[in-house]
């Protein structure tokens, strides 16, 4: 790997790192000022399929299909006093790695995937919640930043065994 | 009410029975905690109800061409529903005849014939066994393939919806699903619907009556469980939810329908196509809807809801079913469905109504969830059967239904009632006991 694309593969761990940070610990302005204006932010619906079949997720149902504007409403809602899903919020921790920066172009673009593994312990419950899944995602580079501008997140289950994803991914 | 002496699970059938019709008194406003987490209760739904009534299994859009298949449940039995080469749609137990291995692992398909991964059995997909390697040297060519079609399930529909039984003698769908007709012609047979995607499928450990109660009668809940909505200008206000009627059915069926909308909210292309599809009595009301939202008993809710979104008024229709899984456990699957003549632009905007609002991501579906675990988990365990703590369903038996409605059924005005609640555990008790 060259020096470049490893400074590069650094830089975006950090980034994913410091995500899952303000995630876990509900700073979700925080988070929003991560993104790019024009965040694309997918999550498609994964299905069984014959064999080897491929893709195997939906192209046309999403459990998410935002755009800024909706992830801001998603963002206001939680904080309205009537968000009760997330009242008061799960407990969440997200274990973010195998970061593999797909295409780099400096102080431009690039396209990274990583693995996300999710804990979620809401109230009392005793049990827990685990996502996990891939996230392929898209950065821009503006003032000096890389935004995100897409997030695709593959879900490695089909029935998903959380009770809503009043959580991000 | 006597005190219970022993538990249910120590009680005979007739015991158990006993008990329950001593203490679910609907028409009193008085249900039983127990029933919503005791796992004799929930055997008993199993064998009396699940087994014995009509259950979705999905949608005729979701099999639109030749041999497509799709793999569902049918009261926790994996089936197959296949639409065949002369075009009949067909369901069969997911179970080859020969060994029992599950034959098809896939949720859906096209194809015209299903192998069986053990031993290589070949089914046709009206159920036929086609072929079964070398036959003729190992039983002698003595082996009867009419004896080994897969086991058929009894399916019918009604506007596009495919129900399935295990009930031998099973009451005739349309006849079950009586007078509520009505109300389905509204929302899915104003139009060709399709459905759009997979289900959308997660597990909530809520008892699944809680979903069921809760779309067959509660709009009272959308003032507190969902006030973020009005908070955030989706709809004009908490109380938003309050105008309108309930009406409840025979079988346990109901619905609550938000009226009037001084804005259309349908398609507004698709006029021709709501008059030639519907009575104009439903047409006025369609004309006048904000929003449907109903159960077809046991498990099935359906919904048309209206909102705000990107400043533009949009309505999405869905349904869902609350599949029980366990006592305390339901798997939801919601479908999402779409004017099939609607314009581009609609059907994206009603997509993303829906993922927004009502998918597992929805902002009005998160907060239910939360509101059905924590009440399975308060009834859960022994104490509640024992100390016999209750439900107040009373709200609205003071009033008098309505004379001139338009639809048929018992009508109220305004949707804060818990009427279709009371008539939702009636059936539900009638079928326990039958």
């Amino acid at each position: 790997m060259s020096m470049e694309m490893m400074l590069a593969t650094h830089e975006f761990q950090q980034w994913l790192y410091r995500e899952a940070s303000l995630l876990d610990e509900i700073d979700f302005d925080g988070w929003f000022a991560m993104f790019h204006p024009d965040i694309k932010y997918v999550m498609p619906v994964r299905i069984n399929k014959e064999g080897m079949e491929r893709p195997d997720y939906a192209t046309d149902m999403f459990a998410f299909n935002d755009d800024y504007e909706l992830m801001k409403l998603r963002i206001e809602r939680l904080k309205t006093e009537y968000a009760w899903a997330e009242m008061p919020p799960s407990r969440t921790r997200r274990s973010v790695n195998n970061v593999r920066v797909m295409e780099y172009v400096a102080n431009e673009k690039a396209v990274v995937k990583s693995y996300l593994l999710l804990y979620r312990s809401r109230s009392t419950d005793i049990f827990n919640d685990l996502v996990s899944g891939e996230r392929t995602d898209e950065f821009t580079y503006v003032d000096g930043e890389w935004k995100l501008s897409k997030r695709f997140f593959l879900i490695d289950q089909t029935t998903i065994n959380t009770r809503n994803l009043a959580i991000f991914v | 009410m006597n005190k219970p002496e022993v538990l249910l699970d120590e009680m005979t059938r007739e015991e158990t029975l006993q008990y329950l019709n001593e203490t679910v008194r609907p028409e009193e406003g008085v249900i039983p905690a127990y029933i919503l987490a005791d796992p004799t209760i929930y055997k008993l739904e199993h064998e009396k109800i699940f087994m014995k009534t009509w259950v979705l299994l999905g949608h005729e859009s979701e099999l639109s061409e030749k041999n497509d298949y799709l793999t569902r449940d049918l009261a926790g039995y994996s089936v197959i529903i296949a639409r065949g080469q002369d075009d009949e749609i067909r369901a069969f137990y997911n179970m080859c005849t020969h060994r029992g291995m599950k034959l098809c692992r896939a949720d859906k398909g096209n194809k015209a014939n299903f192998t069986c991964p053990y031993h290589g059995f070949n089914f046709r997909n009206n159920g036929e066994l086609i072929g079964v390697p070398l036959q003729n040297d190992i039983y002698g060519g003595q082996l009867d393939k009419s004896t080994m079609s897969l086991k058929k399930v009894t399916i019918a529909t009604y506007k596009g919806l495919i129900f399935g039984t295990w009930n031998d003698n099973p009451q005739p769908l349309e006849e079950f699903l009586g007078d509520y007709k009505w109300y389905i012609d509204i929302v899915f047979g104003r139009t060709e619907m399709e459905v759009v995607g997979p289900p959308q499928k997660f597990i909530v450990h809520s008892n699944w009556k809680i979903g069921s109660d809760n779309f067959v009668s509660d709009s009272y809940h959308t003032m507190v469980t969902h006030g973020s909505i009005a908070a955030l200008g989706m709809v004009p206000s908490a109380t938003y939810s309050k105008r309108g009627y309930q009406v409840h059915t025979e079988n346990g069926h109901g619905c609550n329908i938000g009226m009037p909308n001084p804005d259309f909210a349908f398609p507004p292309n698709l006029m021709d196509e709501y008059k030639a599809n519907l009575s104009e009595a439903q047409f006025e009301m369609m004309s006048n809807l904000k929003n449907l939202i109903g159960t077809i008993f046991p498990n099935l809710s359906l919904l048309v809801s209206h909102t705000k979104i990107k400043d533009q008024l949009i309505s999405n229709t869905t349904m869902r079913l609350w599949k029980p899984v366990g006592p305390d456990k339901m798997e939801v699957m919601t479908w999402f469905m779409v004017e099939k003549n609607a314009t581009e632009d609609w059907k994206q905007r009603s997509r993303e109504a829906y993922i927004l609002t009502f998918s597992p991501s929805g902002i009005f579906e998160q907060d239910d969830t939360e509101v059905f675990t924590d009440i399975t988990a308060a009834a859960s365990g022994t104490m509640p059967f024992t100390k016999q703590l209750t439900y107040n369903y009373t709200m609205g038996m003071h009033r008098e239904p309505l004379t001139d409605f338009p639809g048929p059924g018992v009508a109220y005005t305004d949707k804060f009632s818990e009427a279709g609640s009371r008539n939702f555990y009636r059936y539900w008790l009638d079928l326990m006991n039958s």
